[in-house]
């Protein structure tokens, strides 16, 4: 299970953001470059259709695999109230032939996407990571380095901690006050609730490169 | 990491296996000094596609197995045998796979017994029994040698401790012998060097030949 947040930024005020982050998480960034495959149950397989994403870590050395199962919304008045999304998922390291075996299996390629950008781990009240990444799409089946922008000049940011059903409430609120201290710059939300870009970005970002983070937001 | 072979059981015509057999098997390991050290268990799970239209069941895989080996605890094996792959994956990989409810688990079988340590060797002795069940549906050996992973090279090695136990077991009248069929790992994609991809891949072979065992003695009767 976890929590997640999702905004836009606009690409100019990445570095900005990433000096906040920097002061905020005391972390150093990580670079992040990640093949997303999505793949599909084919029409006759399963009790219903389903979904499952294939994650290939290309900063390694050796890219790693993952396959990572995202389950439905957590609902109901409480998950209402919520600011941030709590939403099941299952993650499992995996061999590099994982792609053919759900192909053996009976999955079929619905997209795929190359995420490129950096992330900060660290702990808050709660573990939490942020991606900043800008979404590219392949023009050729599996073509990485031939990939270009979905959305040119906007990113995407998102911030996800893990939980459980006794510690959820808990993790979506040191998730909503870290959130923030980001506003300034960008809105956080439910991922499929786009807030668009916030007015002050340019103004807190100008600010944060001026003296490096220093000034209090 | 050290390599093995995994060995079945191979009954003689007209006989089966019976905890009898798995008995006198132990007896001739502690007769050539082996030393019970403790228990072992894997499991070898059948996933069946679960289908909207069932006549369509020949475009899935058939032989579609999961694997937990004691070797690896927080590991899990797919194995396709018919289009040679073999996944290691995180054991959460069957929380995916039920979430998915697209295959389903359909049978699954324990193999349970005894470890022994023989010097450089250690063997693993154990039934083959349906989940919740103590009917017993074949025996397997696992004869690991421990200070060498390239396969080649220890296979000199393998093959006269094979020498040792097959005089050891002609002391006694048993109503079978234990069978090495080494899969092809290079159509797995798997080298020299032994890993737990290669165990998995041999626990295939031998739930194929006992399942053929089975066939064969059900057919002639």
């Amino acid at each position: 299970m976890e929590c997640v947040v999702q905004g836009i930024i606009e690409t100019q005020h990445v570095e900005a953001l990433e000096i906040l982050l920097q002061g905020l998480c005391g972390v150093r960034r990580e670079r992040l470059r990640v093949h997303e495959i999505c793949l599909k149950s084919g029409p006759n397989l399963g009790v219903v259709p389903s979904e499952v994403r294939l994650i290939c870590n290309l900063e390694q050395t050796e890219p790693t695999w993952t396959v990572r199962f995202i389950g439905g919304a957590m609902r109901g008045a409480g998950a209402e109230q919520l600011s941030v999304l709590v939403r099941t998922v299952i993650e499992s390291n995996a061999s590099k032939n994982v792609l053919r075996l759900f192909y053996a299996l009976g999955y079929k390629l619905d997209h795929e996407l190359l995420r490129v950008g950096f992330a900060f781990h660290f702990q808050r009240g709660t573990q939490m990571t942020v991606t900043v990444s800008s979404v590219n799409k392949m023009l050729q089946l599996h073509a990485t380095d031939e990939a270009v922008p979905v959305t040119p000049g906007i990113q995407m940011v998102e911030v996800t901690a893990p939980a459980s059903s006794e510690t959820y409430t808990e993790v979506a609120l040191a998730v909503s006050s870290f959130c923030e201290y980001l506003a300034p710059l960008l809105h956080l939300s439910k991922p499929g609730i786009s807030t668009g870009v916030v007015p002050t970005a340019a103004a807190a970002a100008a600010s944060l490169m001026s003296d490096g983070g220093g000034t209090t937001l | 990491m050290p390599l093995k072979w995994v060995l079945h059981w191979q009954p003689n015509a007209g006989t089966t296996v019976n905890s009898q057999i798995i008995n006198e098997v132990t007896q001739v390991v502690e007769s050539i000094n082996g030393i019970k050290e403790g228990r072992w268990k894997a499991t070898i799970t059948f996933y069946k596609p679960l289908l909207r239209e069932q006549a369509l069941v020949g475009e899935f895989p058939r032989d579609f197995l999961g694997i937990a080996l004691p070797e690896q605890p927080n590991k899990y094996y797919l194995i396709i045998r018919s289009s040679h792959i073999v996944l290691e994956a995180d054991s959460t990989i069957t929380m995916i796979m039920e979430k998915l409810q697209s295959y389903k688990q359909r049978v699954s079988l324990n193999f349970e017994g005894f470890h022994y340590q023989l010097g450089d060797f250690q063997l693993r002795v154990g039934k083959v029994l349906p989940n919740h069940s103590e009917n017993l549906r074949g025996i397997v050996m696992e004869v690991e040698y421990l200070p060498i992973s390239s396969m080649e090279k220890a296979r000199q090695m393998m093959e006269e401790f094979m020498d040792i136990w097959k005089q050891a077991v002609s002391k006694r009248t048993l109503p079978g012998h234990f069978v090495h069929m080494e899969p092809n790992f290079g159509e797995f994609g798997l080298g020299d060097q032994y890993s737990s991809q290669h165990t998995a891949v041999q626990y295939a072979a031998v739930m194929h030949q006992l399942i053929a065992t089975v066939q064969a003695v059900s057919g002639r009767n």
